[in-house]
């Protein structure tokens, strides 16, 4: 059964789409509720469903979309809640990688420093600013590398346009960005714009996201640094 | 899939719970219930019932033994006809999976007629006479009884040779396993009753539910192997668990090499897992090594109860190689997909 975390947040039932799926077999409560969030991604949905077996199924379905799923067992059924989790990053790790792999660890946000507001840096040209290129791309590491060494931890670095070349295992920043990776900090780049520079062959496919899951973690921002 | 009843008649599987070999009873309560039931000695059986065969095998004579069976279950498609065929031919599987020639057969219904047109039970009736006509088999008659939910299935008899049977103890370390069939019926039958599968799917996933094990045994019957079950309610590691431990070895499986139907580990990873996996799960997991590394829809389809299952052979690598290729040029989506070692009898090691 999936780990119940029981029902601290109460606002993303607020605006959720019900569903009462009781008595219903399978495979119709998993089918139904796909259908619902195939025109919802975000998530806010609650469902009621009688057995665990359909919970599991849920989660599992959860999961696929990159979605948090919250269960608890009442007394004529269980309630299951599918949202889309604003400060829980592993959520838009798994959207980032829709094929269905589980996300490492299911607390990602848990060791985070700025876990309480969160924090996204968009980087959408490989240079810090415009001036001398060679100054600015060096500038780009040295803002990347401070950030690292005093220890703040955003919960991801976003990178777009020109901005995908700094993920180039070639490039020197690439090395501090796996760091941030290993750090728990979410790397994403956009694929568009990886295939636009011919970067494909180079960056790893988890890596790879798309604008949806890109404005997905601008929207769900405390705050969003944009050098 | 379109029900061949027209559209104002009930859907087949529509109130049908668990379909398909999905809707066996549990191993550990199976086991909990046959425990406290005394059977008197019979040297004429040659099967004994703590090594989960697949058929009783009965000696007749030093060179003949009677190889007997049964098998049903509640609608797995609504086309009756072709839940009739998938009925049979998963029926008469477990002959073949004891190296046996199925040879009669009974009709084993239990129909609602209340609720569905007569011309429904001709049809399941027909699928599966269809089936038993390709295995040169003759149904001999049947019972048949009202009830809630349609269930189909035969009682079959076979002939063997008892120096030639196949059983679940026979295999040897160092054998390699061979398996018939792809994985993942009981999620694609699933992920089809969701109406989610492509064509080319519901093509695939038919033509193997259909696909008598006979000629897969024919081939393999040249290269002697060891020991042989089919791939049903179990599911892969329930099956594979079981001839390891019948056979006293350990049992590794190659992640990678296994071979499930397209589209099935995305549809498990979504979330269209029978409750028999789960069970299944419950029951064996216990026995596996490793699978805390493999991607749970990975693990779904191992645990997944298949319908209507290939044959697994455990045999020496190098008749395995020249079955494979053989079974291959046949048309089967056969893999070589694990191997027996020495090492605690019935455990499962994942290699992934």
């Amino acid at each position: 059964m999936s780990t119940p975390k029981g029902n601290e947040d109460k606002s993303a039932s607020d605006t959720a789409q019900r569903l009462d799926l009781r008595g219903l077999m399978c495979p119709e409560p998993v089918l139904r509720t796909k259908k619902v969030l195939d025109g919802k991604p975000l998530g806010g949905v609650e469902v009621l469903v009688d057995s665990d077996i359909n919970v599991m199924n849920l989660t599992r379905l959860a999961n696929s979309l990159g979605l948090i799923l919250e269960s608890k067992q009442g007394e004529d059924g269980y309630t299951v809640v599918i949202k889309n989790s604003k400060n829980q990053a592993h959520s838009h790790e798994r959207q980032a990688t829709p094929k269905g792999k589980t996300a490492p660890g299911t607390d990602g946000g848990a060791n985070r420093k700025d876990a309480k507001t969160t924090t996204v840096v968009f980087i959408a040209k490989d240079t810090f600013g415009e001036g001398d290129r060679d100054f600015s791309l060096n500038l780009m590491n040295l803002f990347l590398q401070t950030i690292l060494q005093s220890g703040h931890r955003p919960q991801a670095i976003l990178l777009a346009n020109t901005g995908v070349r700094l993920m180039d295992p070639e490039s020197s920043v690439s090395k501090v960005l796996s760091e941030f990776k290993d750090a728990g900090v979410d790397v994403f780049a956009c694929g568009l714009c990886v295939e636009f520079y011919g970067l494909k062959e180079k960056i790893e496919k988890e890596q790879i996201t798309n604008m949806y899951a890109i404005c997905e973690y601008l929207f769900s921002a405390d705050k969003i640094i944009a050098p | 899939m379109k029900s061949s009843n027209g559209e104002s008649s009930r859907k087949l599987t529509a109130n049908v719970k668990a379909a398909g070999c999905a809707a066996k009873i549990s191993s550990l309560e199976l086991k909990q219930v046959l425990s406290s039931i005394k059977r008197p000695q019979c040297p004429e059986l040659l099967t004994s019932l703590d090594n989960f065969e697949d058929a009783a095998v009965y000696k007749i004579t030093e060179d003949i033994a009677i190889v007997e069976t049964l098998d049903f279950f509640p609608p797995v498609v609504d086309d009756p006809f072709l839940f009739g065929r998938i009925a049979a031919v998963n029926a008469l599987s477990d002959v073949y999976a004891m190296g046996g020639n199925p040879v009669i057969a009974l009709n084993i219904l239990c129909f609602p007629t209340c609720d569905y047109p007569l011309e429904v039970v001709e049809e399941i009736l027909k699928g599966g006479q269809a089936a038993c006509s390709e295995a040169n088999v003759v149904i001999a008659g049947g019972h048949s009884i009202q009830g809630p939910e349609p269930v189909y299935g035969l009682s079959v008899t076979g002939i063997v040779n008892p120096k030639s049977m196949l059983t679940n103890g026979g295999a040897k370390a160092e054998d390699v396993l061979v398996l018939t069939k792809p994985l993942g019926t009981g999620v694609m039958l699933l992920g089809m009753k969701g109406e989610l599968l492509q064509e080319a799917q519901n093509k695939q996933l038919f033509q193997s539910l259909t696909m008598l094990n006979k000629g897969a045994l024919q081939i393999a019957k040249k290269y002697q192997p060891s020991a042989a079950t089919d791939i049903t309610g179990f599911g892969m590691i329930g099956h594979a668990s079981e001839m390891a431990l019948a056979s006293g070895l350990s049992a590794y499986l190659y992640i990678d090499e296994l071979p499930f139907f397209a589209g099935a580990r995305s549809l498990a990873a979504q979330g269209f897992v029978p409750a028999g996996a789960y069970g299944n799960r419950n029951t064996f997991s216990s026995s596996v090594i490793n699978l805390e590394h493999i991607e749970t829809a990975i693990q779904d389809l191992l645990f997944d109860p298949q319908t209507s299952g290939g044959l697994m052979f455990s045999l020496k690598e190098e008749p395995a190689m020249r079955l494979l290729a053989e079974l291959k040029e046949n048309g089967y989506e056969a893999a070589v997909i694990g191997k027996m070692q020495t090492g605690t009898p019935g455990s499962i090691f994942l290699e992934g």
